[in-house]
């Protein structure tokens, strides 16, 4: 079973995380009553991307070229150290939450850099909203994480899954709250909308999308991959964290595929209902949830379970 | 004590018409010396005290023990490579052997502090330490601005200083400097008493907010290798007077005690990085990044003193050890930063962050390594500065754990404000980076700058890599930290830092993890350059015009935090004929702490001052009838009863 777990956070991290921004766009074209693309598409953005050759704006250095790769390894260290249906193999990297936290912010900062490398404006534009927003998601991240790591006592996330099995935590209004805390998160760290609009092909609209405009080729094969992968970092661990689950392996297995899928349609549905924000109000709404996720914890404080 | 001579003899040197870079040779050779055998002996040997305990009396005496061999370690790790460093940054300025002795001098009471273990000498040390440096500033230049900057340096500190000697005097008299219970034997009354006086006096010192007013000005305004001092080890000084207080002689620290440290910590961590985050020269900017890590230490001792209250010893002894690695983590990087500030400065002059650019391809070891000391300072893995804020930010989720609401509550707090002050970091520091050493030349002088020479380069990278391997095993060095905490807790000795109640910070295999990944992922992508392109800007060329500002970048921030910052902008349009000649823009952020809290201070003094004049007519008849008057009223309270 440990093995399986290892294997799905492996291979399934590094080939099935393109599947989700996929399936989410099949979803959110369904429902806008249209054909769109498949699934698999961007499999085949990556293929063709990987083949083409690179581009060097002038004048960069060092940091430009090298960013993609810090910002691929940051992500894919992230990856080992979500548990899968509860179980995580011992990579010898843990699995503590904030470590996670760290590692995307290692991944942000060497984006960013490379933005100021480019000297672009839209890359800039788009790494200082980016950066203004993560103030706020981080503060909540954090908060969500310290709700969730309430009933383990710990933030290491498999005692945290281990910690959500079962009906038990959904009679505690703490873990109401930090879900939809955690929602927030998701719709931040996914770059979806009413945060940003991952469709938009206006530079001036861009957040995450900003800082890729530059690259080409391999270079932006990861750095697509690496947007892909926190999909999956942020709705697995969602799905392990958040989501109801019950029992061994297996079933936890089972539940896990479901509460991802189910979250992809909640994006696609999010996305078509929604309209972008506007990006001065996104900080009032993660503020909100970090005013909710307080809220949270002095329910579980003043109910005395500690 | 060999240390502390050669440190001496060093000091003297340059009077003795030696050579400058001799006398400096030897002034690190006895910093290392001391650093190496105090601590040494005592932290990581855990060996016994040496020299002389605490003593209530006025004799001098001087001693090492735990506590003190980790500051005396810090002050060596940063004093050897600012050293090494001043011996190329001074050669050839003028004064620069009073430079020489002036920085002997400062690591003497520096070390002094440290050391004494008595009140006389604590306070000698003190107040020299606070006066050396400004003698340095005033050496180095003393025009109008500078001239001002060293008087409200003086003036704050020593206003604040009142707080040290209330509190140190205090603690003597009731003899609580040797016998610690005796202080909480005298009753509450004169524990709040020491506790605040402590908390006022070692704040202003170690520049926690509100009381921070004199840090942003004179650190950017001393010698490089001076404000490396200055910010990496003076306001640990002050610290490390604050938590001898509260962790010994006032111990067991009360619960508010540890309520206010914790939200001056809070308030110092988010202010500090906010205004750094909007300063326009960099040494300002790191000076304000000061304020904020005193304040990230001051969360963790706070975090310790609630553990303490609470009963959860290893707890307190890990949030303990979080305060401490982070002290000398962050005197570690915010000296490296110093000093490449000041290879910068010397290769180009002005530090103005808009009018830099480029510095990386013409000077790539300051460059380098003032990259690795920006990536430590914000806080992303593997480097040392992430390792002290997990372990601050794992104390502060074990706070909001409960049981107790309030503390359960402060703690997810000042969690999530450590969390935002992180992120804040990140982004000033992106943006430092992203101004210093990226993109192109924004003037002439920046696209002719030089590498500094060899001594400067050496003292740079021997941080970097300091940083580096502190990043990487924290965990050799965090057990010995908690054995110096109050209730020692244990830990096991791992480089990995293997915390119960956690998912463990497995830093070296992070590190190996990173940069194996990184380097695998750079040969598939293969090595070879791109096609030269120029960035995309709809088709316009990139021109000097369009080069991202300081202010365009913390635009979104500023907008969204209006509120709290208050920006002021104004735009002027020249107009004629209808049309519009030229547009001038000019934007600032007032420091509120200085127009909303010292101004009205300030000016509400002068106005007491001058109704106080009135009374000064400065004729002998009326003070003879001041004293008559004040003459009759003490007979009539003596004859009241009042008195006598």
């Amino acid at each position: 079973m440990i093995a399986l777990a290892a294997a799905i956070q492996v291979a399934g991290g590094l080939a099935l995380a393109s599947l989700l921004p996929g399936t989410v766009q099949a979803f959110k074209a369904r429902l806008q009553g249209r054909r769109g693309p498949s699934p698999l598409q961007p499999y085949r953005e990556l293929r063709r991307l990987w083949g083409k050759g690179l581009a060097d704006p002038q004048p960069t250095t060092i940091v430009y070229r090298l960013a993609p790769c810090v910002v691929a390894a940051a992500t894919a260290l992230a990856l080992l150290l979500i548990p899968i249906a509860g179980l995580s193999p011992d990579w010898r990297l843990g699995n503590d939450a904030l470590v996670l936290v760290g590692l995307l912010a290692l991944a942000r900062f060497a984006l960013a850099a490379a933005s100021w490398d480019t000297g672009s404006g839209f890359a800039l534009m788009g790494s200082s909203r980016d950066l203004t927003l993560s103030v706020f998601a981080e503060a909540l991240l954090l908060l969500a994480i310290v709700l969730a790591a309430l009933p383990a006592g710990s933030t290491d996330l498999v005692a945290m899954s281990a910690a959500a099995n079962g009906s038990a935590p959904w009679s505690e209004p703490v873990h109401w709250c930090a879900a939809a805390a955690f929602g927030l998160v998701v719709l931040f760290e996914t770059g979806r909308q009413p945060i940003d609009n991952p469709d938009t092909h206006l530079e001036l609209t861009m957040i995450h999308e900003g800082p890729l405009l530059e690259y080409a080729g391999r270079d932006l094969a990861l750095l697509e991959w690496s947007a892909a992968a926190r999909h999956w970092i942020v709705l697995v661990l969602g799905a392990e964290l958040f989501l109801p689950h019950w029992g061994g392996f297996g079933p936890q297995l089972a539940c896990l595929v479901g509460g991802v899928a189910l979250l992809c349609a909640a994006l696609a549905l999010t996305e078509t209902a929604q309209a972008k924000m506007r990006i001065l109000r996104a900080p009032a709404l993660l503020a909100g949830g970090c005013l909710l996720a307080l809220v949270g914890l002095v329910s579980w404080l003043a109910g005395g379970s500690a | 004590m060999l240390g502390a001579l050669l440190l001496s003899a060093g000091t003297v040197a340059p009077f003795a018409r030696a050579a400058l870079g001799a006398a400096l040779t030897l002034q690190a050779a006895g910093v290392a010396l001391l650093g190496g055998a105090g601590a040494g002996a005592a932290v990581l040997f855990g060996a016994s005290p040496i020299g002389a305990g605490f003593r209530d009396g006025l004799n001098p005496a001087l001693g090492i023990d735990g506590l003190t061999g980790f500051f005396l370690a810090t002050l060596a790790i940063v004093a050897v490579p600012s050293l090494l460093y001043a011996r190329d940054y001074l050669a050839g300025v003028s004064s620069g052997r009073a430079f020489g002795a002036l920085s002997g001098l400062f690591l003497l009471t520096l070390a002094g502090v440290v050391t004494a273990r008595d009140p006389v000498s604590f306070l000698a040390c003190w107040e020299l330490m606070t006066l050396v440096p400004a003698t340095t500033i005033l050496l180095r230049s003393s025009d109008a601005t500078v001239r001002r900057a060293v008087f409200v340096y003086l003036a704050v500190t020593h206003l604040g200083g009142a707080g040290v000697w209330i509190c140190i005097l205090a603690l003597a008299h009731y003899g609580a400097l040797s016998d610690p219970g005796a202080l909480v034997a005298q009753g509450a009354g004169v524990q709040t008493l020491v506790v605040v006086a402590a908390i006022v006096g070692f704040g202003t010192k170690a520049g926690l907010m509100p009381m921070h007013t004199w840090l942003p000005r004179a650190h950017p305004v001393a010698p490089s290798h001076v404000s490396a001092l200055m910010s990496g080890v003076m306001i640990k000084v002050a610290l490390y007077g604050l938590i001898r207080v509260l962790f010994e002689w006032a111990a067991p620290a009360p619960l508010w005690a540890g309520l206010t440290v914790l939200g001056l910590g809070l308030l110092s961590s988010l202010g500090g990085v906010l205004y750094a985050l909007v300063q326009h020269d960099l040494k300002r900017l790191l000076a304000f990044h000061s304020i904020e890590n005193v304040g990230i230490v001051a969360l963790g001792l706070g975090a310790s003193i609630l553990f303490a209250s609470r009963g959860e010893g290893t707890w307190a002894a890990i949030a303990f050890a979080a305060a401490l690695l982070h002290i000398l983590n962050h005197a570690v990087f915010k000296a490296l930063l110093f000093l490449a500030a000041g290879a910068f400065e010397r290769a180009i002059g002005s530090l103005d962050l808009d009018r830099i650019g480029g510095l990386l391809r013409r000077m790539p070891w300051t460059g380098g390594a003032f990259l690795v000391g920006s990536m430590a300072i914000a806080g992303v893995p593997p480097l040392n500065g992430f390792a002290s804020e997990w372990l601050t930010l794992q104390a502060l989720i074990h706070v909001a754990f409960g049981p107790s609401l309030g503390l359960g509550l402060a703690g997810a707090v000042a969690t999530a404000g450590l969390a935002a002050t992180a992120a804040l970091a990140l982004f000033c520091f992106v943006k430092a980076v992203g101004l210093v050493l990226l993109g192109a030349p924004r003037r002439p002088e920046v696209a002719d700058a030089v590498e500094a020479p060899r001594g400067m380069r050496l003292g740079m990278v021997f941080l970097a890599g300091c940083c580096i391997a502190l990043g990487a095993a924290p965990g050799l060095l965090v057990p010995s930290l908690m054995e110096l905490a109050p209730q020692p807790g244990d830990l096991a000795t791992e480089p990995s830092l293997l915390v119960p109640g956690t998912g463990s910070l497995p830093s070296p295999w992070l590190l190996l993890g990173l940069v194996a990944l990184a380097g695998l992922l750079w040969r598939l992508r293969g090595s070879r350059r791109g096609a030269p392109v120029p960035a995309w800007a709809c088709g316009q060329r990139i021109e000097p015009g369009l080069d991202w500002s300081s202010a365009g970048f913390t635009k979104p921030l500023r907008l969204v935090l209006e509120t709290v910052l208050r920006p002021r902008r104004e735009i002027a349009t020249v107009r004629e004929h209808g049309l519009t000649q030229s547009v001038r823009y000019s934007g600032e952020v007032p420091h509120l702490f200085d127009t909303a809290l010292y101004g009205p201070v300030q000016r509400s003094a002068l106005a007491g001052a001058r109704i106080a004049r009135r009374i000064q007519s400065g004729s002998v008849r009326a003070y003879a009838a001041y004293l008559l008057g004040l003459l009759l009223v003490l007979l009539l309270l003596v004859r009241t009863g009042a008195i006598g």
